[in-house]
This record gives C-alpha cells, structure tokens and sequence, in this order.
C-alpha cells in the first residue's frame, strides 16, 4: 500500500474523516486511477456516511481494478445503505466469488444480505466467518447481530459472550446484549448492562437512547402493577369513610411495590443512577411518567394512613392520564421516525 | 412504552469510532470527483486541446468553481481565440461571478485574486494558525495576555501549571510535583493550540508542536523521527514545551487499536517517553490537547503522565471580542459594533467566529464587486454571517453529556458537567 494510502486508512481509524478525505484527493489528484486510494476514499466516505459520494469513488477502483475484491465489498455496502438491495447483494457475492477466503469480504456481504432482510442467507455467510477468521471477535459479532435480527436468541446470546470474551472491552456488543436482554423482558438487566457499556465508550451515543427505552418498559411494568393493585383495592371493600381494611390494603400494596422495586435496582452497579438521571433529563413525558407514578404510591401512602379508600380514584386517573399519554408519545415517535 | 424498546436500534456495522467521530467532525463537501480530477490531469498532460479544456471548465463551472472554471476558458481562449464556445463560457463566467450571490463561489482564491488590486487588505484572510511540522520549534511571541477573556482557564494555568515552573523551589517545599503533563480539552476550535503556544509565551520557553501529522508520519513510518528523538529534541532545546496536539490520535485507548499494531506501539512508546521525563529539571513542560479525551488510553492519564485536565470552553464574552478583533483587524471595516455581534454569538468557537468574519467579508467583497469600488464591513454584514452560521459545538457537547453521564466515576469531569447543568440546553 502506498503511504498516501495508508495516512488516509490511519485516518480513517481515527475518525478524521475530513482529513481523511482531503489526504486521499490530494493524493488522487496526483494518480486518479489508483485503485487502492479510490478503495480508501471510498471508505472514508462510507465512514462519514456520504454513500452516493463513496459510490462515485468505488465505481471508479472498479474500473480501475476490477479483479479487486476490495471494491466490490465497498460498493456492496455503499449501494446497500443507499437501499439499493438487489445491486448491493451482486456486488456482495463478486466479492466474495472474487476472495473467497477473505474475512472482510464475507464480512461485507453478510451485511449487505442482512440489510436487504434476507437473514437466512446472512446467517449462513456469517457461520463461514466464524469458521474463517474464529478468533476475530469482528466475525462472532456479526454473527450474534444477525442471530438476534433472526429471533434466534440463543445462538445471539452465545456469540456476543464469545466477542466479550475475546474483547472484553467491546461496547458495542455489551450494548446489544443489553438490548437483547431488554427484548427478553429483563429490563433491570439490560440497565446493568447498558452502564457497562457506556463505561467502556462514554462517547457512544446509542447507549442514552437504549436506557430511555428499558426507563419506559420499567415504568410500563410499574404501571401495569399498580392497575392491578388498585383493582384490588377498589374491590377489597367500599365506602367513603375511614377503614381498616382501606388502610391494610395500601399498606400491603406499598410493601408489594417496595419488594418489587428492590428486586428490580439490587443488581445494578453504581454508576446506574447518573445515568438515569441523564436519560431522564432527554425525555420529558418519561420523566412526567415517573413523576406520576411517584404520585400514584404516594397516594397510596395517604391512604395506608387515613384509611380513606375514596382516594383510590386519584390513582385510576392518573393511570388512565398515563395511559393516553403513553399512547400519544407513541405515535408521534413513530411517526416522526417514519417521516 | 413497548414501541420505543424494540424499535431500539442495534448499534450500527459501522466501526464505533468511525459512528463516534463522525457527529463531532464538520466534514466540508469538497465538490470534486475522480472523472474531474482525471480530466484535469489530462488537461495538464494536454494543455492546447480546447474542446478539453472547455470541457473540464462546463464541469468546474457546473461545481461552482468559477475561478478555476474562468482561468480554464482563458487559457483555452488564448489557444483559439475565436473559438465560439469559448467565447459563451466566458460570458457566462463572468456574469455568473458579478451575480450578488452565487451559490458556491470560492472567496478564498476570489479574495486572492484581489489582493493585487486592493493591498494588503484581504492578504491574510487565512486562519492564523499554520500546519505544524516538527521543524519548527519556534519562540512564541504571544502570551497569556494575548488570549482574550476565559479568565478561569487562565487562573486554572496560572496555579496548576505556570505557578509552579516558575517557583520551583517553593512547589518543591510543598510537595508539589513537576512532573507530568497537563491536558487541555474541550470543544473543536475554542483555542486550546492557542493557549498552548501562549503558555509557552509566557515561560519563555521553545515552542515544539508535534500534531497529527507527525503521528502519522510515525504510523507510516515515513519519517525517521519517532517519539524518543521528539523527546529527546525537546530537551535539547530546553527550556521548552512540548506540545501534542490531538493526543487522542497519538494515545489511542489501546483497546480500540485492536487490528493496528503501529498505532499500538506509538501509544506504548508514548507512555515510556512520559515516565521518563524528570519534572523540572528538564525544562521540558508537557502539555496536551485533544477533543476527546475519552478516547485518550487510560493509561496515560495516571499520575506522572496527564494527571491533570483543564477544560477549554467556547470563548466567552471579553474572548469573543478579542477574536472579532483579531479577525477583523486587516479587513476594511466601518464602526462596527462588536458588543452587538458578541452578545449574538454565544456558544460559537473560535473557530465559528473566525468563519463568521470569513462570510461577512465575502458579502463585502460581493458588495464591493457589484458596486466596482471598496466598501468596507458592516455590523450588518456580520449580523447576517452569524444568522447563516450555527455554532459547531453542539454535536460535542450532546457527546459530553453522555461522557459526564458514564465516565465521570472519578470525578475528572466534574467541569464539564458543572458547565453542562448550567446550560441545559446545548
Ligand atoms: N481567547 C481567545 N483569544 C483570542 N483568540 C482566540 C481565543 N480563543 C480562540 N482564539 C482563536 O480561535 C482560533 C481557534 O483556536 P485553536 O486553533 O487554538 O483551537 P483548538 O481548540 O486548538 O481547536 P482544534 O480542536 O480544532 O484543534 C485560533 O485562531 C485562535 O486565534
Ligand atoms: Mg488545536
């Protein structure tokens, strides 16, 4: 590899992708149908997320040098964000026809099949990784990202403790294991994880995102006892005046809700609560949601001292509010995601 | 809600660093493309062929270079000089360039090109601070005093850093150590490099800036000077500070170099090169810069290595007057009411400023061109740079925010966080 080359790939690792970019057209301007520079270029351009800008370079190293695998992985993947899945999955498979022992090249077309939803095939192209390059926690990375796109829990869970294994510092699969763990209906353990995490890569910017996601699912599941608990109450007796059994209720419920709480937080590490805190302060109707629900059980605790069940009424309202709420916050997301 | 969860999205094939890096760089579109650079080089290997050369001029044309599209058709007219096409191309350049605004029109060479009519004006329009080499171990001249406003960082310097080289024997009674570096970080542009070179300034020491070319000069091996000879040429010239410049390139978390052994080694070679500078006693002040000093391997901020970070904020009020100033001094300018634009200007950087001044004198030019004479800068001018621009620091500081959120256990951000609560809403 020329030096020119390498400068633009080191500088690449490191992210500069603009001073990546500029060392590779200084160089191109210098020799425009280096191959291996036009492979660079369009790397860093994949990096920095300009596809159709990569594509343009990439079409060029083909031309330039048809014969390299290289560009072919590349264009798959530039061709493949640009959603263009059918054209992605043939420049794929020249790759890997043209180095059929090559990691990257198997690597680049198991993304490619992913992308364009043929997890299937993904799948088996990702097991030929393994076996390629088996102490590449890159490969069984791949693997369990595609295990887990196909529902495959276990074969997910098991590659991504094979890449910590490997790597141990490896946010990102720490991250995804966390998801799955989230996806799986462990949200305590998600959190644990997604601390983890972002302790290995602060600067990873997902990781907020997923903690707002597992703080909803919680709070979804705090919800869903208290209906349940306040059910209970409205139906273990009736009446507007003080009463015992009013006060016995709430004060089970409080002790029910405790337990519960504390076998959701014992597990998590120490660091988990500025991050709550931070992701809390990127999402104002969760934050309101907490809020609420904290008013729910202090309700409760009224009751619990003066045994007046009426007040019951207060938490059906604010469930319900949260309820409509939650709903509401739904749909705008989702729409504002598609649009 | 259940949607949010499982519309989490994994985190991307993308190598992290690269996602990472990627919101904090401003990547500049450069409008350029291998058939142009072909054809331009094919221009240069075939310099009288005018169907060629008009050809490469449409296509810069068609990419807003209009200079470079203008010099192109003149050449290709003093080959043939009747040549119709030519003559259109022209007409059309040159109108394109007196329209008040064309939409991407390269004022660095246009404001070149009129250096010669207007002196020296518009001649040092560039960013002052030049590439470093490792030759130039240079003697600055500014100082502290040089560096407007951010008196914090400055009192910070004074105590943790200037204090103490200057009183070594009273740091010594109170057990205060020289040794180690201190490291400067903060957003992109808000003038770490220059209070580096100021801080050298101020001891009156050797300058020596060692930046990310130079890194990589040493990953590619294409230089013989590696970082024991930079150390090493540092204390020679001693007294002397040596400055890294964009550590997180240079010391790399070891473990994110996974595939790079050179990238390793420099990082390894860097620890040993830190431990064995003997405080004061050298005369060899360490201090470095970086945007990320999350991605800086841990290993270099224990003690006798970077132990100490000062965090540089965008330039305040009184720093963003001085940078105005500073920026503004060589242009033709008509009392302009700098207060108005710093009070407009709050979270830019220096370098967002400097920017701000760069637009500002392409409309004057633009104004001056249309209008066939001088007219110099306004506070209107300005006012409507800074409504074009917007501050390049936020994608770092919702980074930060995160950072302070997971890596801040050990209180090594507590600045930063300080800084982010009271301002909420970067
Ligand atoms: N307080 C200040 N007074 C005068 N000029 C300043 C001040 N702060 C910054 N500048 C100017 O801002 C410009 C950018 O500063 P500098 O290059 O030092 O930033 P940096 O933090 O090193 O940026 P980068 O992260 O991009 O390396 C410089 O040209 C400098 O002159
Ligand atoms: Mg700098």
């Amino acid at each position: 590899m020329s030096t020119a080359a390498q400068r633009v790939e080191y500088l690449r690792e490191l992210g500069r992708f603009d001073d990546a970019e500029r060392e590779a057209r200084t160089a191109l301007a210098a020799e425009p149908q280096d191959a291996t520079l036009l492979v660079a270029l369009a790397a860093v351009l994949l990096g920095a997320g300009r596809h159709a800008e990569g594509l343009a370079a990439a079409d060029a190293a083909t031309a330039a040098a048809p014969q390299d695998e290289r560009v072919h992985r590349l264009r798959g993947l530039l061709l493949s964000y640009m959603g263009r899945h059918h054209e992605a999955v043939q420049a794929g498979y020249t790759a890997v026809s043209l180095a059929p022992e090559e990691p990257y090249a198997a690597t680049g077309y198991a993304r490619v099949l992913q992308r364009a939803g043929r997890l299937t095939d993904a799948m088996t192209v990702a097991h030929r990784l393994v076996a390629l390059a088996p102490n590449s926690a890159a490969s069984h990375f791949l693997l369990a990202d595609v295990a887990s796109d196909l529902g495959d829990r276990r074969t997910a869970r098991a590659s991504y403790a094979e890449v910590l294994r490997l790597d141990p510092q490896h946010a990102a699969a720490r991250h995804d294991l966390a998801v799955l763990d989230a996806r799986s209906h462990r949200p305590a353990r998600a959190l644990a994880g997604l601390v983890d995490a972002g302790t290995m890569d602060p600067s990873m910017p997902q990781v907020l995102q997923t903690v707002t996601a597992v703080l909803w699912q919680l709070s979804w599941r705090l919800r869903m006892w208290l209906a349940v608990a306040t059910v209970i109450a409205v139906f273990s007796g009736s009446g507007t005046e003080p009463s015992w059994s009013a006060r016995i209720t709430a004060a089970a419920i409080l002790l029910a809700s405790a337990a519960l709480a504390w076998l959701t937080v014992r597990d998590l590490p120490a660091g988990t609560r500025p991050v709550v805190r931070a992701a809390l302060r990127t999402d104002g109707p969760l934050r309101f949601t907490w809020i609420a629900t904290g008013v729910c059980l202090a309700v409760y605790a009224v009751v619990a001292v003066t045994g007046l069940r009426v007040l019951v009424v207060i938490v059906w309202l604010a469930l319900a509010l949260l309820g409509w709420l939650t709903l509401g916050v739904r749909i705008v997301r989702s729409a504002r995601r598609r649009g | 809600m259940l949607s949010a969860r499982t519309n989490v999205s994994k985190v991307e094939c993308v190598p992290l660093k690269l996602a990472e890096s990627h919101r904090i760089g401003i990547l500049d579109p450069m409008p350029d493309d291998a058939l142009l650079t072909s054809l331009l080089s094919a221009v240069e290997a075939a310099p009288g062929d005018v169907p060629l050369r008009l050809h490469v001029a449409e296509l810069l044309a068609d990419r807003g270079r209009l200079p470079e599209a203008l010099a192109h058709c003149t050449q290709a007219i003093t080959h043939d000089a009747a040549n119709p096409a030519a003559l259109a191309l022209l007409h059309r350049l040159t109108s394109a360039i007196s329209t008040p605004e064309p939409p991407v029109f390269d004022w660095t060479s246009a404001e070149e090109q009129v250096a010669d009519i207007e002196p020296p004006e518009f001649a040092h329009v560039e960013d002052p601070a030049p590439a470093p080499t490792i030759e130039d171990i240079e003697r600055p001249t500014v100082t502290l005093a040089d560096v407007g406003g951010m008196e914090q960082v400055k009192e910070r310097l004074e105590l943790a850093f200037l204090g103490p080289m200057r009183n070594p024997q009273l740091a010594k009674a109170f057990g205060k150590t020289l040794a180690g570096g201190l490291l400067l970080y903060g957003p992109p542009g808000c003038g770490k490099t220059f209070l580096a070179r100021a801080v050298a300034g101020e001891l009156g020491a050797r300058f020596y800036n060692v930046g990310i070319s130079d890194v990589l000069d040493m990953y590619v091996g294409a230089s013989e000077r590696n970082l024991s000879q930079i150390f090493d040429a540092a204390r020679r010239n001693a007294p002397c500070v040596l400055f890294l410049d964009e550590i997180d390139a240079l010391g790399q978390k070891r473990s994110h170099l996974a595939h790079s052994t050179s990238m390793r080694n420099v990082v390894n070679q860097l620890l040993s090169e830190m431990d064995s500078l003997g405080g004061a006693g050298d005369g060899v002040f360490v201090l470095g810069a970086t945007n990320h000093p999350w991605d800086v391997d841990n290993a270099l901020r224990r003690p006798g290595r970077f132990d100490r970070m000062l965090l540089v904020l965008p330039p305040d009020a009184a720093a963003r007057a001085s940078i105005l100033r500073y920026h503004l001094r060589d242009r033709p300018v008509a009392q302009i009411d700098v207060d108005k634009i710093v009070r407009a200007t709050e979270h830019f950087s220096g370098a967002d400023l400097a920017h701000v001044c760069t637009t500002a004198a392409e409309r004057g030019l633009a104004a001056s061109m249309r209008a066939g004479q001088l007219r110099p800068l306004t506070t209107a001018d300005l006012e409507a740079a800074v409504r074009e621009i917007r501050p390049s620091t936020g994608p770092w500081f919702s980074t930060a925010r995160t950072v302070t959120a997971f890596g801040n256990a050990d209180g090594s951000y507590d600045d930063l966080a300080a800084y982010l609560r009271k301002n909420k809403k970067l």
